[in-house]
């Protein structure tokens, strides 16, 4: 049985915090490294911060906003020093080597490993977007970067993400493609 | 009598205490209706942190910034509907009531029944003189519009705003002695 | 046919960790202050330290919440005016028809 946490000079409740929350902080996590073991390590770090820090939240949206923030800036800064793959201008980014056919379920795990393979700041705007549903103004505040490149970006990120998906269900349906 | 004289001071000061909204308008049952809904509500401390934020630099904002800097509330509510008819006549006609009072003026009335777009415009007269208030009522066929704004508008900046974001050239509003 | 961003929102939906996953953050936070160095110079920078972030990052939220609360401002100015706006071009469109 775990000993009780201490309690922190706040009115929150950083047991029901964590249980609340857990899942978003690892989702954004798991999205951008796309390595279960190392997002949930990652996302333990993040809760112990938020015990240290809990006295100066000032309500549940800037707990919210908080670890949103934390948990993307960390897994980048964990993303950038692992670099699993090099780095790749957007047009360049990999598409999965086995195809999803078109009807499979199988292809929200391509759609997955497209996003993954994204560059770092773009993956993370778009995980943002779609599993947050953030707006751009949001994600810029999230990221502390300018809301014209979160806009910029995510639209380039889409427009990637459309022609690798489109080429992966060609693929799927047995049209034959040259190598663009 | 002085006890009563007392008693009224003292409601008027907690009323002062209390930043809030100068209309009651009971619009729960168009935002239960309402495909979507705009909904700004901003105190007299909220809106003075709020205009810190708005720049010098940028004209727009430097002239939002001087419209808002005396109000003590600015408050929206406006409310979309999927299909003309989701609100009655008997609705927009119950936000219009309250501001039937001695303290209200219309100054602008507008009804077209070619698009069946209505807009009134009323001001607040203080008793000591001045305008405390605008409220507004503004409908479509998809959609009702509620606006009151608390405190001493200025006027002739209101009309210096100009074409920025929609308000009108050279409005001038003249308050009926 | 669900769209590209439609399927990103199934794709990227949360997720649960593992199920001891509270509990194990809980562990963690609990065992931690033994862990704490003991030289009271060090706690005094770690104080400091801390003090300097936590100043950081409320002075970070108050950034936040000032431009979410201007952004309402500009959109209940924008929305104010326009109605007045078409007020005024009712208005003059019916002096106008009245002139004629």
């Amino acid at each position: 049985m775990p000993r009780r946490a201490p309690a922190p000079a706040s009115g929150f409740d950083f047991a029901s915090l964590v249980r609340q929350h857990q899942a978003m902080v690892f989702s954004i996590a798991w999205h951008l490294l796309h390595d279960r073991a190392v997002a949930e390590e990652l996302a333990q770090d993040v809760f112990l911060s938020l015990h240290q820090h809990l006295a100066e939240m000032e309500s549940p949206e800037h707990v919210m906003f908080w670890l949103r923030r934390v948990t993307s800036n960390r897994a980048l800064d964990v993303a950038r020093r692992r670099q699993r793959r090099p780095m790749v201008s957007l047009e360049n980014a990999p598409e999965p080597v086995a195809a999803a056919s078109v009807d499979d379920p199988l292809l929200g795990t391509a759609l997955r490993k497209l996003v993954a393979a994204l560059p770092e700041k773009a993956r993370a705007i778009v995980v943002l977007r779609y599993q947050e549903d953030l707006d751009p103004a949001e994600i810029a505040r999230v990221l502390g970067i300018p809301v014209g490149t979160v806009k910029s970006q995510l639209q380039r990120a889409l427009a990637l993400l459309r022609e690798k998906l489109s080429r992966v269900e060609r693929r799927a349906s047995g049209l034959s493609l040259g190598e663009v | 009598m002085k006890a009563a004289g007392l008693l009224t001071a003292l409601l008027l000061l907690l009323a002062g205490a209390v930043p809030a909204q100068q209309v009651k308008w009971n619009y729960e049952k168009l935002a239960a209706r309402a495909s979507n809904t705009v909904d700004v509500s901003l105190s007299g401390s909220l809106l003075q942190f709020a205009t810190k934020f708005l720049s010098d630099s940028d004209k727009d904002e430097a002239k939002v910034k001087k419209l808002v800097g005396g109000l003590k509330g600015i408050y929206v509510k406006s409310f979309e509907f999927k299909t003309p008819g989701e609100y009655s006549a008997a609705d927009v006609e119950s936000f219009r009531t309250p501001l039937r009072s001695p303290d209200w003026e219309r100054i602008v009335g507008v009804h077209s029944s070619e698009d069946g777009e209505t807009v009134d415009v009323y001001l607040r007269n203080e008793a000591k003189g001045g305008i405390g208030g605008l409220a507004i009522i503004a409908t479509e066929p998809k959609e009702v519009t509620l606006v009151n704004i608390v405190g001493s508008i200025d006027l002739e900046s209101l009309s210096d705003l100009g074409g920025h974001f929609g308000i009108p050239e050279g409005l001038e509003v003249e308050k009926k002695k | 046919m669900p769209s590209l961003e439609d399927e990103l929102r199934s794709a990227l939906k949360r997720r649960e960790p593992s199920p001891d996953f509270a509990d194990r953050v809980l562990a963690r936070v609990a065992a931690a202050p033994a862990r704490r160095g003991s030289q009271p110079w060090m706690r005094w920078v770690a104080g400091m330290a801390a003090a300097l972030l936590l100043a950081a990052g409320g002075l970070e939220y108050r950034q936040y919440e000032g431009e979410r609360a201007k952004d309402q401002v500009l959109l209940a100015v924008k929305i104010a005016g326009s109605k007045l706006n078409k007020a005024q071009k009712k208005v003059q469109m019916i002096s106008h028809r009245s002139d004629s």
